[in-house]
This record gives structure tokens, C-alpha cells and sequence, in this order.
């Protein structure tokens, strides 16, 4: 049941680090928590949402006589043509190239200028961090608030303002998402990058210096690479924070609007398997967002974790 | 930026760990431009805050961007109260402190031994499991929902208890991630000079590896906390007895059913959101001077 | 790292194998609809319901303390959905749920999760006899009713008569029966009554948004018509047609925006009118002077002549209740005459039966406000009773939102290449 299913494959080469921590029994003894959770919680339900995928599937109450009956790979072809499914996923790759960039580059930014000794230090820290606890029906709101139609942004800019309105602006609706994630969840990862700046060794910087590396040089050349493993952590989770997108368009622009622009493959998920009882189906989405980002988290691991 | 080199020096109280880190030919005026970055962006990301807070005390709801100042006059508690008097606070409070508890020992026992095992030890099927964790963080909660609650209602029998609220959430997987990840990034050195001094793993990781690894370590705790203290769903899903239901979930209720007939929705609303929020808050408070630490430097050195 | 999540997820899958096989089988429908006890009903949780339910729970109790009754609340909102369909999958539904909409009572049936409340002897006989021709509406396509009608908030427009006094138009009689008169008193109100928008229904996608804005004045322009009826849709036809347009062109002069309201527009007189049922007298009592008409159709129909969309929440027994004979008394005891009346009393909303004017003589002579609603309640109609309901709304929705909110396609063609989906959803079983 636990780590030891997969014992009988070879195991795969190593680092060098290998010989010296040895084989020993205790790594199995330590993850076997972990793996028994795993199983316990995500092996049923994962199982069944494959099982699901390949089938004209829907939650039934239990001891009803219910024809769910096989359907191959139809759900799936049935997903990949539906032009709702496609723009859901077409919505999230305008999220990521917005979301991801902005949150590495403004989070590693932040969070090498709060990581030096300056006044209201711990006042910066808490105003970062603020938007990250609190509660997305209230940010929304707020949000709400700044971006509708009459709200302070487009009086701010008066004339300049969009037309239509941001929300509801096919083109500027998603793109707004992004930066809306980007801010809610920015403070989490200033604080990882904080966490990252700690382990660069602070010799490197006054190496760098000696050979008269000014700061830009420096941050180059020393932070940038010295919080490369913090950077993949920061990659991957921000893309699957994209991938499962689902509060924002639910709440910001009132179910994916307009027209679907804002809609995400979990909403899609969502309607087609809770509100619509289609849940096969919505399996089946699920299954081809989860494919999409391992193919995803794979290509980031190749540019960004390699050492 | 030149005039300000003149005051800038007296304005970096340094501390003593910052000055390794200052080098020596660092222009003193560059505080100043961080300085004013960071304080521009402290403003976009209070703001919200602050529009929340403002527009929690407002009695009448000013939806125009006068609602951004206070008007004295449209200044009110009655928000609260009026949250005060519909739901009870206090065991809402305790409920969500037994949830998120709960959640964060899990995390914290287990999650760090695996976080230790995936990056410090070898052992067979380690890249299996690293695999899972990467592969249960990308599937969608909405997909697995419905299964869980079955799973955890019926199979398990956990409807209404602390235990059937934690369970889904005991040990959260961007933890594990984490503490991997910074686990990773520790010297080798370290382990392996423990090792040859007859440590046990167990001793190493309390030992070493939890102290230098303490800002990731908190990281996580700040991350692991958030999950369950807003989580709404799930406590709702499991839970049909008030007196279990946290202050989340309450608040939630209280949102869709009671602050719509309030005086000021929106400002009911915004209460409630304040109210939430709060604790949190205070938690960081209470951990964010820990986020920095010089014990890196030390514990190689010495 | 593709390869080992693949195989890991090959080591998952088998365990679930074998783990979803434990499946118990449910009581026999036959012997439970006999069999009394205690039984758990949830409703809705709106302080007027919570308040009504409590008494009902209370007064039952009281006389019968072989079989209580426990009361909880469920969310009105969104996650009503979650709530049902987890619930009727892990077998722990309550016997009766006071808030099920007639919406979702198909996929519901399909589940297995409701009892046919016809299956009870006098099942359909009490439902046909309380409230009358309209029960034909909530009967399911195999014929069975599986949802006791329960109450109704039949749509009005409601006004606020100050915004059309200051605007310069009679509060007191105003021009809103024809399509062109409330266009022209909606621009009038736009122009001159101080407010943002003449009517501000969400403009949200949420499936059952074209509850309160496209049908009612869909069902008032047809003269009663369903969306589908027959497996066939209905929409695409001259009425479907004219209410698209007069929406469209609401929202291309202006007078309903295309974001949604904050908060409540009405209230905040943000929009001189709204789309209500009867719960709205007790919300805007204080808040505006208000005033109440029929929906408008094309040609300005008397308003004795007017359906419009009934906004009805059923009551469903679930299979999971073991004490289905408890749970059909519980039934019929909160749907008396008595119980009825105590529902009208404490939330305004209109009981599902007939001679409501007449039975509560004494209440609306007392309240006359209702009585209009009242009398509106006996010309209502519900969202039709088929297959995929859920997954029609949606698709309707999306187009519309498309054709008439944002103005992006053809009104006439939308609606022709819609009804040929939802034909096809309503009709596949």
C-alpha cells in the first residue's frame, strides 16, 4: 500500500548524494504517513473521475437502478471539440503568459527589496501579505467596487476608460483576472522568495562586488540564480493556480462572462458536473486539464529545475 | 536621486546579520528608490483593504468613489453588532481554531517528514511519490468533491466532526512541496557531517534541518493556515450542525442570507470579510519577524 | 516525470477498483412508504422561512413524539446544488427538502435520489386537489410528481413611483403595458428621473438568470407557453423573437446596462424597476415608494390576461428517508390549509393553490398589497419539467447573454440554432 508498490522497479539513477545517504529504511518509514493520506484521500476519488471520463457517468444515490453505460473515448473527443471547452482552455493560456511572469518577476522583486534593513519594514511585509488571507468574496467585491462601469477606475480615467467596461470587456476581462490573481496571491510568494534569499549565501554578493558588480549586476547574476529552485516552486504553483481557476471568473465577472471570455475549465467542470449532472463529461475536462499541466509542469521543470 | 545621497546613510538602521549581506560599495541613495517601489506598491495592495474596512463602517452604502473617505457622519459599529447578534462568534472561533489546529499538526508531524524524506534520503519509489505530490496539487478540487464527501460521509462515517472537516486537509501537499524544495536547497555538508557524528535522520531533521529551514518552514504554516481558516465549502458540506460549523462557514451563511436585509448589504458584508480576516492577520503579526533569519550563515560556519 | 505520475496513477486506479465495489443497496420503496419515525427535513434559510419552519417543526413535534421532526437550514444560493447532489450520492439526504427547484427536480429523479410522491396512495390526489390545473406543470414525463408544488413568487414589475414622478410620468398609472410605451417611458426615466438604468436584471451567465428577465416576459408575450413543451422548443417563434428585441434594445439604448449592480440596484435607486415577486413587499417596505404592474407584452395585454413565470420552490422527498410514511404526513401537515396560511402570514410568498384570494379572504383584505400577486399567482408558469433542464437554461442563456446582453450575433439566428440544441438536449434521455 504504501511506498514499497512500487519497489519493484529499478530505482532510477541517482545524484551523487546517493552512495553516501545509502538505502536506508527509514526514508520509507518517513513518507509513509504522506502516502497512506494520499491513497486514503485522492486514490478513490481520482479513480473514479478516470472511471468516470470513460463513461456516460452521474452521481446517483446509492441502490438506484442507474444506466451509466461505457463510452470510450467519446467524452473526451466530444471535450476537445466543444467550442465552450476550447475557449475555457484558450482563456487560461492568456491567464498563465499574464499570471506567471508578473507574479516571478514582481514577487522576486518585492521581496529582494523587503529583504534588506529599511524603515516600516514590518508595515511592507503585512500590506503584501494582507491581500493574500483574506477572504476572495470580500476582495471581490472590492475589486467590484474599483473596476465596474461607474467605479473609481474609469472615473479616474474619465474619458480613457474602456468601452465596455472591464468585466464585461471580452478582451480585457481575462487579462484583468490575471492581474487580479496575480495581486491576491503575490504576498504568498514574496514571502517564498524571502524564504529563497536566506539560503543565498551572502558571500556571492560580496565576491560580486569586490568585482564591481553594481546592484542590477548583482541581482542578476547572484539572486536570480541563487533562488532558482524557489523560482520553479513559484513557476509551478502559480501555473496551477491558473489551471484551477475557478473562484475570479465564478465571482468577478458573473460566471465567465462575457460570452464565455473569462470562463476557465474549472467552471466549465463545474456546470457541466454539479449544476448539469453531466459528470463524465466534466471527468473527462478535468482529465485533459490535469494531462495539460503535468505536460506544462514538465516543459517548467526542464527550462527552470535542472541545476 | 542625488540630493537624496546627502540624508540617505542615516536612514538604514541596519542590523547586524544586513551588513554581511550590504556590500560595501552599495550607493545609499538605492534605499530611497526601494523605499518609494515598496510604497507604492503597499498602496495598491492596502487599498482594497482599506475600502474594505472603510466600507464595513459605513452605514449607507456610497458605491461612487466617495467611498474610499470616510464620512464622519456614515461612520457606524451597527455592522458588527448586527454580525454579533446573528451568529456566535466565539464558538465559530473555536471550531475554525480546531479545523485550521488540526490541519496544521497534520502538515506539520507528517508533512515534514515527507518534505525530509523526498529531499534528503534515497529510497525506492521516491520519484513515484514526488510525482503523485506534483499530480494531486493539479487536480481540481471540483472534480474530486462529490467522491470525497461519499468516501468521507459514508465510508468513513466522519458527517459532522472535527475529524471529517480535517481529514481532505490534514496534510497539505504545497507544504510538502516547500519543505522539499528548501530542504533541497540545504548544504549536504550538514547531513553528512551529522551523519559521521552518529545522528539519527530523525535527530538531523529536528536538529539541522527544521532550525535553517525555519522561513520555508513558516512559509508553509502561513499557507498551510490560510487553506482551512477560508475554506468554505468543504466544513459546509460535512457539517449541518451550526455548533460545529467554522466561522467561515458562519459568516458565509450569515452573508447569503442575513446581510442582504441589513441596513448596508455591502457593508455587512465587508464586516463579515473583516471579521474573517482579523485573525489571520494577527497570526502573521505575530510570526513575520521570524521570516528573516541569519541562522543559515551561522550553521555553516559553526 | 510523465511516465512515473502515469504508472502512479495506474497503482491509484487499482485500488479504487476494488474499493468501489462495497455498494449497499437502498431500502425498498413499497415497505418504506409506510414506515414512520423520526425524520430530518432542511429549509430554506431566509429568516422568514427559518421562522415558518421552526413553528411547523415545533407544532408537529408536539403532537407527535414517535416521529419528531428535526430542522436544519440550507443555503438559499449557489451551493444549494453541492449540497443536493452530494448528499443524494452518499445516501444522506433528508427526508424532505422545503427549497428544491423545479429546475433541478429532473436530474434529481435521475439520480434515483427523489420518491414519487404518486407511489403514496392518495399521492397525487392531495397535490391535484390543492393546487389545481396547475400541478399538470410539475408532473414528471413518466407522469409521476416527483415534487410537491409548494409556493410561488409569481414575476411582477415592481416601480419606484418617486423617480417616475420626478421624470414627469403618472406614478400612479404608468405607461408600461406595451413594449413601445416602456421604452419610451423607460428612455424618459433614463433621461430625467435621476437614475442609471430604467430596469437592471443581472446580467450575469448563471443558468437561471432567464428566469428574471427573458421568460416571464417570454411566457406573458405567448400567451402561457413554456420554453419547451413536447420536446420541442418554443422560443423560436414571432413572441420569442419580440422579446428578444425588446431587450436588445434595452440594452443597446442604455437603460439596462450590461454589468451587473453591486448590491441592489432598486433599492439603492440605482433602476427605477424591477423584476419581483411578492418577497420584495417586505424588502422594499421601508426603502421605496413602490408601485406594482404586470410584465409588459408586445401589444399591451389586459392584466387579468397575463402569465408570467411562476418562481416556484417544491418540496422533494428523498429517497434516502427510511420513514417515508413519517416524512408524506410531515407532507401534507405543513401543506394544510392552516400551515398555508401561517406561510403567506410570515413571508408573503404565495402558497401553490387554488382560490388563494378566496381561502385567505381575511389576509388580503389586511394586506391588500399581496392581493395582486395573489391574483397573479393563478396565471403562472413553471420552467418546463424535461430532461437536461439544467444544461437547456445554460445553453439558453449563453446564446442570449451572446444575441441580446452584448449584441454580438443576430438576434433571429441565435434563437433558431438554440432551439435546434435545446431540442436535441430535451429529447435525449
Amino acid at each position: 500500500m504504501s511506498a514499497t508498490s512500487t519497489a519493484d522497479r529499478p530505482a532510477p539513477p541517482r545524484s551523487r548524494s546517493s552512495q553516501r545517504a545509502g538505502r536506508s529504511r527509514i526514508g520509507p518509514l518517513f513518507i509513509a504517513p504522506y502516502v497512506l493520506f494520499l491513497v486514503a484521500i485522492f486514490a478513490y476519488p481520482v479513480g473514479l473521475a478516470v472511471y468516470m471520463s470513460f463513461h456516460d457517468y452521474f452521481f446517483a444515490a446509492p441502490g438506484a437502478i442507474v444506466d451509466r453505460p461505457f463510452t470510450g473515448l467519446d467524452n473526451y473527443a466530444e471535450a476537445l471539440q466543444d467550442s465552450a471547452v476550447l475557449q475555457s482552455f484558450g482563456n487560461v493560456a492568456i491567464f498563465l503568459v499574464i499570471n506567471v511572469p508578473l507574479t516571478v518577476a514582481l514577487a522576486l522583486v518585492l521581496a529582494t527589496a523587503l529583504n534588506a534593513a529599511i524603515p516600516f519594514r514590518t508595515f511592507f511585509r503585512v500590506s503584501y501579505y494582507v491581500p493574500y488571507i483574506t477572504a476572495s468574496v470580500a476582495v471581490v467585491g472590492v475589486w467590484l467596487f474599483l473596476f465596474n462601469g461607474a467605479g473609481l477606475i474609469n472615473n479616474l480615467l474619465g474619458p480613457l476608460a474602456p468601452a465596455p467596461s472591464w468585466f464585461v470587456n471580452s478582451t480585457l476581462a481575462m487579462p484583468l483576472i490575471a492581474i487580479y490573481v496575480s495581486w491576491k496571491q503575490l504576498g504568498f510568494f514574496v514571502l517564498l522568495y524571502l524564504a529563497a534569499l536566506q539560503n543565498v549565501p551572502k558571500e556571492l554578493y560580496e565576491a560580486a562586488s569586490i568585482d564591481g558588480a553594481g546592484r542590477l549586476r548583482q541581482f542578476m547574476s547572484v539572486t536570480v540564480p541563487g533562488v532558482r529552485p524557489a523560482t520553479f516552486l513559484v513557476t509551478l504553483l502559480a501555473t496551477i493556480t491558473g489551471a484551477n481557476l475557478f473562484t475570479e471568473p465564478y465571482l468577478l465577472t458573473g460566471g465567465g462572462g462575457p460570452n464565455g471570455a473569462s470562463a476557465s475549465p474549472v467552471l466549465v467542470m463545474y456546470q457541466e458536473g454539479i449544476q448539469q449532472g453531466n459528470a463524465g463529461y466534466a471527468a473527462a475536462i478535468g482529465i485533459i486539464l490535469i494531462v495539460s499541466v503535468l505536460v506544462l509542469a514538465g516543459v517548467q521543470r526542464l527550462v527552470l529545475g535542472r541545476k | 536621486m542625488a540630493s537624496a545621497a546627502v540624508e540617505a546613510p542615516s536612514t538604514a538602521p541596519a542590523e547586524e546579520s544586513e551588513e554581511h549581506r550590504t556590500p560595501p560599495a552599495a550607493r545609499p541613495e538605492r534605499s530611497w528608490v526601494r523605499l518609494v517601489l515598496l510604497a507604492v506598491g503597499a498602496f495598491a495592495f492596502l487599498f482594497p483593504f482599506y475600502y474594505m474596512i472603510i466600507g464595513s463602517l459605513q452605514r449607507d452604502p456610497e458605491p461612487g468613489p466617495g467611498g474610499a473617505f470616510p464620512n464622519p457622519a456614515n461612520i457606524t459599529l451597527d455592522n458588527y453588532e448586527s454580525i454579533n447578534s446573528s451568529i456566535s462568534l466565539l464558538r465559530s472561533l473555536v471550531n475554525s481554531g480546531v479545523f485550521t489546529g488540526g490541519v496544521l499538526l497534520g502538515t506539520l508531524v507528517f508533512g515534514l517528514l515527507a518534505g525530509y524524506a523526498l529531499a534528503v534520503l534515497e529510497w525506492r519509489g521516491r520519484g513515484a511519490v514526488f510525482a503523485s505530490l506534483l499530480l494531486v496539487q493539479i487536480i481540481p478540487f471540483q472534480l474530486l468533491m462529490i467522491p470525497l464527501y461519499v468516501m468521507i460521509v459514508r465510508s468513513y462515517g466522519l458527517a459532522d466532526s472535527y475529524l471529517g472537516m480535517i481529514v481532505p486537509f490534514a496534510i497539505n501537499s504545497v507544504a510538502v512541496l516547500i519543505f522539499r524544495q528548501f530542504f533541497l536547497a540545504l548544504p549536504r555538508d550538514l547531513f553528512e557531517a551529522a551523519r559521521i557524528d552518529g545522528a539519527s535522520e530523525l535527530q538531523i531533521l529536528w536538529r539541522i534541518a527544521i532550525p535553517l529551514a525555519k522561513p520555508a518552514i513558516l512559509t508553509a504554516v502561513i499557507l498551510t493556515f490560510i487553506g482551512p481558516w477560508n475554506e468554505f465549502l468543504w466544513p459546509f458540506l460535512v457539517t449541518k450542525e451550526a455548533d460545529l460549523q467554522p466561522l467561515a462557514v458562519s459568516l458565509a451563511n450569515y452573508i447569503s442570507n442575513l446581510a442582504g436585509r441589513a441596513a448596508n448589504p455591502f457593508g455587512a458584508i465587508l464586516a463579515g470579510a473583516c471579521v474573517l480576516a482579523a485573525p489571520a492577520v494577527a497570526v502573521f503579526l505575530a510570526f513575520q519577524r521570524h521570516f528573516i533569519s541569519s541562522d543559515l550563515g551561522s550553521g555553516v560556519k559553526g | 516525470m510523465k511516465r512515473k505520475a502515469l504508472s502512479t496513477l495506474a497503482v491509484i486506479t487499482l485500488g479504487v477498483a476494488l474499493s468501489a465495489c462495497g455498494g449497499d443497496s437502498g431500502t425498498s420503496p413499497d415497505e418504506a412508504a409506510t414506515v414512520t419515525g423520526p425524520i430530518d427535513i432542511w429549509y430554506s434559510n431566509n429568516p422568514e422561512e427559518v421562522a415558518w419552519g421552526e413553528a411547523m417543526v415545533e407544532a408537529w413535534n408536539a403532537e407527535n413524539p414517535d416521529a419528531e421532526v428535526s430542522g436544519q437550514e440550507i443555503p438559499a444560493g449557489t451551493s444549494s446544488e453541492e449540497v443536493i447532489t452530494a448528499a443524494i450520492t452518499a445516501g444522506n439526504a433528508p427526508c424532505l427538502i422545503y427549497n428544491t427547484a423545479p429546475a433541478a427536480v429532473p436530474q434529481f429523479q435521475k439520480q434515483g435520489g427523489l420518491v414519487n410522491l404518486s407511489d403514496f396512495p392518495d399521492g397525487a390526489e392531495y397535490i391535484e386537489t390543492r393546487t389545481g390545473d396547475r400541478s399538470a406543470q410539475y408532473q414528471s414525463t413518466d407522469g409521476g410528481y416527483y415534487q410537491m408544488p409548494w409556493k410561488t413568487n409569481p414575476s411582477m414589475i415592481f416601480y419606484n413611483k418617486d423617480v417616475f414622478t420626478a421624470a414627469g410620468l403618472d406614478a400612479e398609472n404608468p405607461p408600461l403595458a406595451t413594449y413601445d410605451e416602456f421604452l419610451a417611458t423607460s428612455q424618459t426615466l433614463v433621461d430625467s428621473g435621476g437614475v442609471q438604468a430604467a430596469i437592471w436584471p443581472a446580467a450575469s451567465s448563471e443558468f437561471f438568470q432567464a428566469w428574471f428577465d427573458f421568460y416571464p416576459l417570454f411566457i406573458a408575450a405567448s400567451g402561457g407557453q413554456q420554453l419547451v413543451e413536447d420536446g420541442e422548443s418554443q422560443f423560436n417563434n414571432e413572441a420569442g423573437q419580440q422579446v428578444a428585441d425588446f431587450w436588445a434594445q434595452l440594452y443597446e439604448r442604455g437603460l439596462t446596462p450590461n454589468e451587473n449592480y453591486e448590491g441592489d440596484a432598486f433599492a439603492d435607486q440605482a433602476a427605477a424597476m424591477s423584476i419581483v415577486g411578492p418577497w420584495a413587499i417586505k424588502v422594499y417596505a421601508d426603502a421605496v415608494n413602490w408601485g406594482v404592474v404586470p410584465v409588459p407584452t408586445p401589444d399591451g395585454a389586459a392584466p387579468e390576461e397575463v402569465s408570467t413565470f411562476s418562481d416556484e420552490k417544491s418540496i422533494g422527498l428523498f429517497s434516502a428517508c427510511e420513514n417515508r410514511g413519517t416524512a408524506w404526513e410531515f407532507l401534507k401537515f405543513t401543506t394544510s390549509e392552516d400551515a398555508d396560511g401561517q406561510l403567506l402570514e410570515l413571508t408573503g410568498q404565495m402558497p401553490m393553490r387554488d382560490d388563494l384570494t378566496t381561502t385567505y379572504a381575511d389576509y388580503f383584505a389586511a394586506n391588500p398589497d399581496y392581493e395582486v400577486f395573489a391574483d397573479q399567482a393563478s396565471r403562472t408558469v413553471e420552467v418546463p419539467n424535461v430532461p437536461n433542464s439544467i444544461e437547456i437554461w445554460q445553453t439558453f442563456r449563453d446564446a442570449y447573454s451572446q444575441a441580446v446582453i452584448f449584441g454580438d450575433a443576430d438576434v433571429a439566428s441565435t434563437l433558431d440554432d438554440t432551439a435546434e440544441e435545446v431540442n436535441t438536449l430535451a429529447t435525449d434521455d
